[in-house]
């Protein structure tokens, strides 16, 4: 550290340009940056993912060691778990802005639906590895059939993984600053997520049987396209509410 | 003259409690003016409603002549810069990436940041992360922040606190260059003694209410 | 004289006439429930549907009006959207649960289980149920009365959409479909049994007005017992420490 610089500098006009930055622009800054932040916190990795994993394996030993019953229940169980912890991943304290940081972002204009959709995305990455990894603890454990088609469930992790984490970021930007934001939040969430939850385990239902999965996988970009817009139009609101 | 910010019998109630009541406030092109009062007698909350940031229950007042409570706040909040109790800074970013991300933010150039990081004396530094970077350092970051938008309203809170002597120079700085350029700065206190020298006017806030204690100090 | 501009405010023409209103309504429904003629198949019994018909057709109104008053704040951003909103909400959870509790005790002997999840109503309205206590849960939290009303509007508002989602998402992947057939839909309903059953959805929309009506006047007199307390800002609370009186020297 050294001494800091302080000759007067020649006035000016300020610096900042007129207008921010495209949306477009602070989306993707947005989530490059939660990408960046939380990649060197490393919770998801290091926390979500193991206690996910742990608790995959809580209802085996609840329920015995019923290698049949365990088959035909392991992609529910897997898509349980995978909603609940999900939403863990998009409220987790340190994706939460504190007051200052906020107080910035709306000072320097960051539209406050592409900061609400930078996180969102960034988010639903992180979900994505979460998914893969209780997907291949929940083939591992459970057992369940694979299904001819298995090349389709990434398709599907990738729309849950969305889906998800725009639920949860909606809520928790809803309890945003609240004392009881982490308890609060999932409760408000977790009715969103149940769309999500249900097209979901509706697909993998079908692949095992080799049906179809069009309608669900429809019904998966339609609640993921709605949970879209409704973050876009409150985005604004819920920048006012902060003050 | 278009004053800076002119605030008329400013009303805040935060919950139940009334914190602003009445508050008449004026900052003019040039000036730097300095708010002292004892905890919880509402300077942050007044450093809020100028930032625009807070919309107040009653009164009227316009900052860079948006009226407050309008739309018309938008086109003004990138001039106005806000250094609060707290830096605002992400803790896993390096104290240069912090600059770097707001200079994107804002649409500035690397360069420009870099500079801002320089004339702070943090540019050795800038790879430390911000969690685990001392109070003052995190504080110069904030200023470096200023100093790279270069705000028209500089508003600080409790800016000196914990900065060593050669910092609090900085802050004299930053407030010396937004008024050089015809702008203005209000830094709020809980002690005079901490405005540092650029102050031109001082007014004593109490209980939600303001008093002006006179003119140089 | 408060800040609203007035005193204590009167009891509405309206509210003073709905809850006699009701009480008679509801007293009538009761006759009518008592003398419907009993079910062929399950006699008496059914007659707990005449508080179950009635209580879900209310908890899907007093959402819709939660959602309407969100929306209504959030275009107008006036206080009276928000009082309304809040309080059918209040009015709304407690016809839910009726529903879910009178649903279930009527669906034991019809199906075997307290609770079918084939059945995509009673599902969607579960998940309202919760919809409903979030919301409840979030005014609790926030403190700033504008805030609140703001937060809470936009989370009644997106509130709409969750309803019917979950019950478009359970009818169509998750319902066994011969539940359906077996809830009394009218189709198999005697003449007297509707208009017993008519009676009683007046008689309970009346009840929901006088509730609601009253739940909003409540709210308004704790807007102004919110802004009658301290007078005092907030600085005051706080003095200089007694630092003369410290320590043992």
């Amino acid at each position: 550290m050294t001494e800091p610089v302080t000759t007067t500098v020649s006035a000016g006009p300020g610096a900042v340009p007129d207008s921010p930055p495209g949306s477009l622009h602070q989306l993707f800054e947005t989530a490059r940056r939660e990408l960046v932040l939380e990649g060197r916190a490393g919770e998801v990795w290091g926390i979500v993912i193991p206690f996910g994993a742990l608790a995959l394996i809580l209802l085996p030993l609840a329920l015995g060691p019923d290698v049949p019953l365990l088959a035909r229940v392991g992609p529910a169980v897997f898509w349980v778990v995978a909603l609940l912890f999900g939403m863990l991943i998009a409220l987790r304290q340190s994706s939460a802005d504190p007051a200052e940081l906020r107080d910035l972002q709306r000072l320097l204009e960051v539209d406050p639906a592409a900061r609400l959709v930078g996180k969102a995305l960034a988010g639903a990455v992180w979900l994505l590895g979460l998914l893969l990894v209780l997907g291949a603890a929940t083939v591992v454990l459970y057992a369940p059939a694979i299904p001819v088609r298995w090349w389709m469930v990434p398709v599907v992790l990738m729309l849950v993984a969305l889906g998800v984490a725009m639920a949860a970021t909606l809520a928790g930007e809803v309890a945003a600053g609240l004392r009881s934001r982490s308890t609060l939040a999932p409760l408000l969430a977790a009715p969103l997520g149940i769309p999500v939850l249900v097209a979901a385990a509706e697909t993998t239902d079908r692949l095992q049987v080799g049906g179809s999965i069009l309608t669900p996988t429809l019904l998966l970009v339609m609640v993921d396209l709605i949970l879209a817009i409704v973050i876009v139009l409150a985005a604004g609101p819920l920048e006012d509410a902060t003050s | 003259m278009t004053p800076i910010a002119a605030l008329d019998g400013i009303e805040v109630r935060l919950g139940r409690l009334p914190v602003l009541r009445g508050v008449d406030f004026m900052v003019s092109p040039g000036e730097a003016v300095g708010v002292v009062g004892p905890n919880g007698s509402g300077k942050t909350t007044l450093l809020r409603v100028l930032a625009t940031l807070l919309r107040p229950g009653g009164g009227s007042g316009t900052v860079l002549g948006a009226p407050l409570g309008t739309d018309q706040v938008r086109r003004v909040r990138r001039r106005i810069g806000l250094a609060g109790h707290q830096p605002a800074l992400w803790n896993e970013l390096t104290l240069r990436e912090n600059l770097m991300a707001i200079a994107r933010l804002s649409g500035l150039g690397e360069t420009a940041a870099d500079d801002a990081l320089y004339r702070v004396g943090l540019t050795g530094a800038g790879g430390r992360s911000a969690g685990r970077s001392s109070h003052g350092m995190r504080r110069r970051v904030d200023l470096a922040r200023l100093l790279l938008t270069r705000p028209r309203l500089v508003l600080l809170d409790e800016a000196a606190a914990g900065l060593d002597r050669s910092a609090r120079l900085l802050v004299d700085a930053v407030v010396a260059e937004a008024l050089g350029s015809g702008g203005g700065a209000v830094l709020v206190s809980h002690d005079a003694e901490h405005l540092g020298a650029a102050v031109t006017r001082v007014v004593e806030i109490e209980d939600g209410g303001m008093r002006v204690s006179g003119g140089r100090r | 004289m408060t800040q609203t501009g007035s005193a204590l405010p009167p009891p509405s023409r309206a509210r003073r006439l709905l809850e006699p209103l009701a009480l008679l309504a509801l007293l009538a429904g009761l006759w009518f429930a008592m003398t419907a003629p009993p079910d062929a198949t399950q006699g008496d019994f059914y007659r707990i549907l005449y508080i179950h018909v009635p209580s879900a057709w209310l908890a899907f109104l007093a959402f819709g009006v939660t959602a309407v008053g969100s929306i209504g704040y959030l275009i107008g951003r006036r206080r009276s959207w928000d009082r309304v909103a809040a309080a059918s909400a209040s009015v709304g959870v407690v016809f839910t649960a009726l529903t879910l509790v009178t649903g279930s005790i009527w669906g034991r002997p019809v199906w075997g289980v307290w609770w079918d999840f084939g059945d995509a109503r009673l599902m969607s309205t579960a998940i309202m149920f919760f919809v409903y206590l979030g919301y409840l849960a979030l005014r609790r939290t926030v403190e700033d009365p504008e805030t609140r009303a703001l937060r809470s509007a936009v989370l009644g508002a997106v509130a709409v959409i969750q309803v019917p989602l979950v019950y478009f998402s359970v009818n169509l992947f998750r319902t066994l479909h011969q539940t359906q057939t077996i809830r009394p839909d009218g189709a198999a309903m005697e003449p007297e049994m509707l208009l017993a059953l008519l009676v009683n959805v007046v008689a309970f929309t009346v009840l929901y007005a006088a509730l609601l009506a009253r739940r909003i006047e409540v709210g308004r007199l704790e807007e102004i017992a919110e802004e009658l307390t301290p007078a005092e800002p907030a600085g005051r609370a706080v003095q200089p420490p007694p630092l003369g009186e410290v320590g043992g020297g």
